[in-house]
């Protein structure tokens, strides 16, 4: 049975995937949602796809990546147009095992995805956001998505739709590695990703007084305090959480005011989503200069106590 | 004892990328080269584990001519070994990346640990070490940032979402590893000299065995693009400081940020 088969490797997204599988099968063929052991299922139960596949190891605490030489064996026998996962850290794994096995492509955290006919193409994110790919393969291949970036679905299931036929199957599993134990991660309490505004202090941002002008302003505006790289990890300035960019945290609020912030890619990847970016720069040709919507040729030093007698005259006042 | 195996990427350094304003197009030709930054940390790993089991390091490349200017820093970075398998001017994607080096490891007798990063500094695909574990018949553990090997068996935290995932793995393995898994420190002058004078072997893919189908590349890059952020780009470059301040808080109101 061919058509477009997503397998659920994490108990999320579900419907998601089998929303853009829906939107991407050839005529007549089916969605196919394949359940790693039973996590998943309810979802798939729910979802518009046209049928489930549980492959069933008798484990339900067993790891969704122990599954891979079944699905692989399942996938090969039906030849499947495409197989979808979502980006995640199993995602990733159990995909490139499969493509493997298939001895298909593979496109990793896509951004989107079409088809013509048997021709496919997908764009994912390079050179940690410095640029976009565009790939092209003809025939079957192995997708995983990337979170975010589309607008939610249809209601599921459609109204009038038959709930999919539901499928076991008694798999064995590969227990070559082994589960020790799963620990809940510490994560700190600063939600960047969360906040609506963002004032990001930079290497320009020369002196701790002007370090302490920068919170006060982030205090008076009601943003978040965040930094670039080398502010966290060379200055020791501020945590390491509280840094922008490719290993560090991403923000996407109303506003991003960088201080001081050159702009190399390595940290714009981190703030590019915010709606309205502000720059201020002594140097006119700062990378971050030329991405903001207000660039600011001026001195830090010299703008942020203008800036705060204006926002927050007590706090001058105070000093 | 048992030989450790590191796989690693030639790839253009990114802050060296430059995006032609006009056109978007992204200038990969005109940056350095050097070793992917991940795979920098997992020699670096590679190399407590290989002294660990006592055998051999050997680093593995795949990649065209450019690559075999890789093996001089991964032999300053530890590797006992640095191996090029050299590909020409074939189109290569993850299948024919792993398909390459799994030939290549096959070469080598005893094999216990092989260890990859988790995805190169440019297209960081999440790909080739499970691609590459697939191939060999070996189990993966992925995502890895912290790892031990003992009597035979590793022992792996990886992050898998907001949980830590503790597991062991009888060896031989492959294991692809982040960033935190340690450091990559920057080889001394000692380092660098007696990189010198260890062996850095070129081997062409036409002697690997592997078929026209293998060295097929599945998806094809089409197009390679800028990343371009439409913003309005207001200047605010004259007038005095007070001025300068006034335009953007009177700017900010406008779009209702303040």
């Amino acid at each position: 049975m061919s058509g477009i088969y997503v397998v659920v490797a994490d108990e999320d997204g579900v419907s998601a995937l089998t929303d853009r599988a829906e939107g991407l099968r050839s005529e007549g063929s089916a969605v196919q949602v394949v359940c790693l052991g039973r996590r998943g299922l309810e979802a798939a139960r729910s979802s518009n796809a046209d049928g489930v596949v549980v492959l069933d190891a008798g484990d339900d605490d067993l790891r969704a990546e122990a599954y891979v030489p079944a699905l692989t064996a399942l996938l090969v026998d039906r030849g499947p147009e495409l197989v979808l996962l979502d980006a995640t850290v199993s995602g990733w794994e159990i995909a490139a095992g499969v493509a493997s096995g298939l001895g298909v492509g593979l496109v990793g955290d896509a951004t989107s995805l079409s088809r013509e006919g048997e021709s496919w193409r997908a764009a994912r994110i390079v050179f940690a956001g410095a640029a976009v790919e565009t790939l092209a393969w003809d025939g079957p291949g192995v997708v995983t998505v990337a979170p975010g970036g589309q607008s939610a679905g249809p209601v599921h299931p459609e109204e009038g739709r038959a709930a999919p036929a539901v499928e076991e199957r008694v798999v064995d599993a590969d227990h070559r590695v082994r589960t020790v134990a799963r620990t809940t991660r510490v994560v700190d309490t600063v939600d960047l990703a969360g906040a609506a505004r963002v004032v990001c202090v930079g290497m320009g941002v020369a002196t701790l007084a002007d370090l302490d002008n920068a919170r006060r302003l982030a205090s008076a505006i009601g943003a978040e305090l965040a930094c670039t790289r080398p502010v966290a990890e060379d200055r020791e300035w501020l945590p390491a959480t509280r840094y922008l960019g490719i290993s560090g945290a991403t923000v996407h609020g109303d506003l991003y005011l960088g201080l001081g912030v050159s702009g190399q890619v390595q940290h714009t990847v981190g703030m590019r989503e915010s709606r309205v970016v502000v720059g201020i720069d002594t140097n006119a040709d700062a990378p971050l200069l030329a991405q903001s919507d207000l660039a600011v040729v001026a001195d830090v030093n010299e703008l942020l106590p203008i800036l705060l007698a204006a926002l927050d005259p007590a706090s001058v006042g105070a000093r | 004892m048992p030989r450790t195996v590191v796989c690693f990427k030639w790839v253009p350094v990114d802050s060296e990328l430059r995006v032609d304003p006009a056109t978007g197009v992204l200038d990969v030709a005109g940056a350095r080269r050097s070793i992917s930054t991940y795979d920098r940390n997992a020699i670096e790993a590679a190399r407590r584990t290989a002294s660990v089991l006592e055998g051999e390091l050997v680093g593995f490349t795949a990649g065209d001519a450019h690559a075999k200017a890789g093996l001089k820093e991964a032999l300053a970075r530890g590797v006992d070994r640095a191996i090029h398998l050299s590909v020409g001017d074939e189109v290569m994607d993850g299948h024919v990346t792993a398909r390459v080096l799994a030939a290549g490891i096959r070469g080598l007798d005893d094999v216990g640990l092989i260890v990859c990063g988790e995805g190169a500094a440019d297209t960081y695909a999440h790909e080739v070490g499970p691609r590459l574990a697939s191939r060999l018949g070996l189990p993966v553990v992925t995502n890895v940032r912290e790892m031990t090997v003992q009597d035979g068996v590793l022992h792996a935290a990886r992050v898998v979402g907001g949980e830590i995932e503790t597991v062991e793995c009888d060896l031989p393995a492959v294991v692809t590893v982040v960033a935190e898994i340690g450091p990559a420190p920057i080889p001394g002058l000692k380092a660098v000299i007696a990189a010198g004078r260890r062996p850095a072997e070129v081997v062409d893919v036409s002697t690997l065995g592997l078929s026209p189908d293998d060295l097929r590349p599945r998806a094809v890059v089409e197009d390679l693009a800028g990343f371009r952020a439409e913003r309005e780009h207001v200047v605010i470059d004259s007038g005095s400081a007070q001025e300068r301040a006034d335009i953007l808080l009177a700017a900010l109101r406008t779009k209702g940020v303040l």
